[in-house]
């Protein structure tokens, strides 16, 4: 055989063994849980020792967390891209926050987890809550958001922004009227992304924001919530083989909830290449 | 002096740096209100440095700077008091490849109206009409106004960036290789278009096509290493070149 034909062999068994796996993990959690759906089981609460009702706090819990945490992420996000990209330049200041900003992307989710333990819920006062915890989830996408925009905004042509300078734009309206439209399904995909990060975050989360068992829903951002991940973790960890079927559809749910995540942002990405 | 022949825009003694090195040298002209002045030359001589330090664009590029003089109506652009957004709407651009904005056809256009304060609906639509007409593309497009910029062919979106251009009413547009992206009909289009805009606005191109210049061009610039070598009328200047790089950069012999 050929050395060329023997290498495209291994490529291919590399990528299709890359494949299975993804495909293993999909069809396991997927499949091993997707036969609890019910009506009940997205209505309700869990009762009876978890063995019986639904996860609905804990969908809610992980939606409020996720809209929340993207409120506080997505502005500071932007600014942030948005400063580094057009008014940083070469400065001190950009050049750390830079820094800054990379190594943040590369911070266990732990650490992020404890940071935002002893910041936002015993020095701020928040406790375990629902403000704490999105507060330390923004914090781990902030990375991602910033550093798109940083990046999107920089890859647009010269001539696009100096086509808006002279029409006689201001900087602010280059930056807003033109650049943003321009970068904008770039920094969609960011944020969904970002987006399907957090809801699927479980450390920082549990340190920080979730409860194990609520009867109520939260009435304010102060109180706890209970979350997806959060939720399988401690169903997996503390509770008996009746239980486990919770844990299972909840899984199944949460892989199905991100990947839809996913797939918009996918959608979004290959119609912006069409462009 | 008429109004066609007093000269709009006077360069003088003007050099142009990039940190250390000088793009343009010494460089001194005249451009004629009304009229189409084609900047010629080989790659990396200045042309596009001369033109885009008339309305200062190569201000955003980091260490560059100036000596001498661009006036324009007889202010220097480059005193400490002038307000770039006036200036550069009385001086508009259309750069190499075109540069639709990221909306409709019609919010590309009511752009620059729109940053210049204009907010009456039917003064715009005004505006955006008379925009397109002049830039030959209103009959293309009159049904579509807001459809995408990005729907429209590369011929056709250069068009737009000249309505566009257009639409903050400048008195001079500059031209920076508009059609060195465009395929030889769009190209003609173009060229037909320059020549009747020529009516009421002065129009300084830079062009790698010699052969455009020469159709085009009523005066005409030939510069090399950012010297400007030759200028004056664009009919001498092909008929008998004083200097002997012109001659050979207009026989093919250096570019």
């Amino acid at each position: 055989m050929k050395k060329d034909t023997v290498i495209s062999y291994i490529f291919r068994i590399v990528s299709y063994f890359i494949f299975a796996i993804v495909m293993l993990i999909f069809i396991l959690t997927i499949g091993s849980g997707i036969g609890y759906f019910s009506w009940d089981f997205f209505t309700q609460a869990p009762s009876n020792g978890m063995t019986a009702g639904g996860i609905l706090p804990a969908i809610l819990g992980s939606l409020a967390v996720l809209v929340l945490s993207l409120v506080f992420a997505i502005p500071v996000g932007m600014f942030t891209g948005i400063y580094l990209a057009e008014y940083g330049g070469r400065t001190v200041i950009a050049q750390l926050l830079m820094t800054a900003i990379t190594s943040l992307a590369g911070v266990p989710s732990v650490v992020f987890g404890l940071f935002g333990l002893s910041l936002f819920c015993i020095t701020f006062g928040f406790r375990t809550s629902l403000l704490a915890g999105s507060l330390t989830l923004s914090i781990m996408t902030l990375p991602v958001i910033a550093s798109t925009v940083n990046e999107a905004l920089k890859a647009i042509p010269r001539t696009v922004r100096e086509s808006a300078y002279a029409l006689g734009a201001k900087k602010t309206e280059v930056i807003f009227k033109v650049l943003i439209p321009y970068a904008k399904s770039r920094i969609l995909t960011a944020i969904l992304i970002g987006g399907g990060r957090v809801i699927g975050e479980t450390a920082p989360i549990l340190l920080t924001g979730a409860i194990f068992f609520s009867t109520t829903l939260p009435t304010s951002v102060m109180d706890p919530v209970m979350t997806l991940p959060s939720h399988i973790y401690y169903i997996s960890m503390a509770y008996g083989e009746n239980a486990q079927w919770m844990a299972k559809g909840a899984s199944a749910f949460l892989m199905i909830f991100v990947l839809v995540i996913y797939a918009i942002a996918f959608r979004i990405r290959r119609k912006m290449n069409e462009r | 002096m008429s109004d066609k022949l007093r000269p709009i825009i006077e360069v003088k003694n003007f050099y142009g740096y990039y940190g250390e090195k000088a793009g343009l040298k010494d460089v001194s002209f005249n451009f004629a209100s009304k009229k189409i002045t084609a900047i010629i030359g080989p790659s990396g001589c200045g042309k596009s440095t001369l033109l885009r330090s008339i309305n200062r664009m190569n201000d955003e590029i980091p260490g560059y700077h100036t000596e001498g003089d661009i006036l324009y109506e007889g202010k220097n652009v480059y005193d400490s008091d002038v307000d770039l957004t006036i200036m550069r709407k009385k001086v508009g651009m259309v750069f190499q490849k075109p540069t639709p904005f990221p909306m409709s056809i019609y919010d590309n256009i009511a752009f620059g109206p729109r940053i210049h304060g204009l907010r009456n609906k039917n003064k715009l639509e005004e505006i955006v009409e008379n925009s397109l007409k002049q830039a030959s593309l209103w009959d293309e497009v009159k049904d579509e106004l807001h459809k995408s910029a990005y729907s429209l062919s590369g011929g056709q979106q250069q068009r737009l960036c000249i309505a566009r251009a257009l639409a903050v009413d400048p008195e001079v547009i500059l031209l920076d290789e508009p059609t060195s992206a465009l395929d030889p009909i769009a190209t003609q289009n173009i060229e037909v278009l320059l020549e009747e805009l020529s009516e009421n606005y002065t129009i300084i191109i830079v062009t790698h096509n010699l052969a455009q210049a020469v159709r085009i061009s009523d005066y005409m610039l030939f510069m090399y290493r950012g010297e400007l070598i030759e200028s004056g009328e664009t009919s001498m200047i092909v008929k008998q070149p004083e200097n002997k790089l012109t001659e050979q950069y207009l026989n093919g012999k250096i570019g």
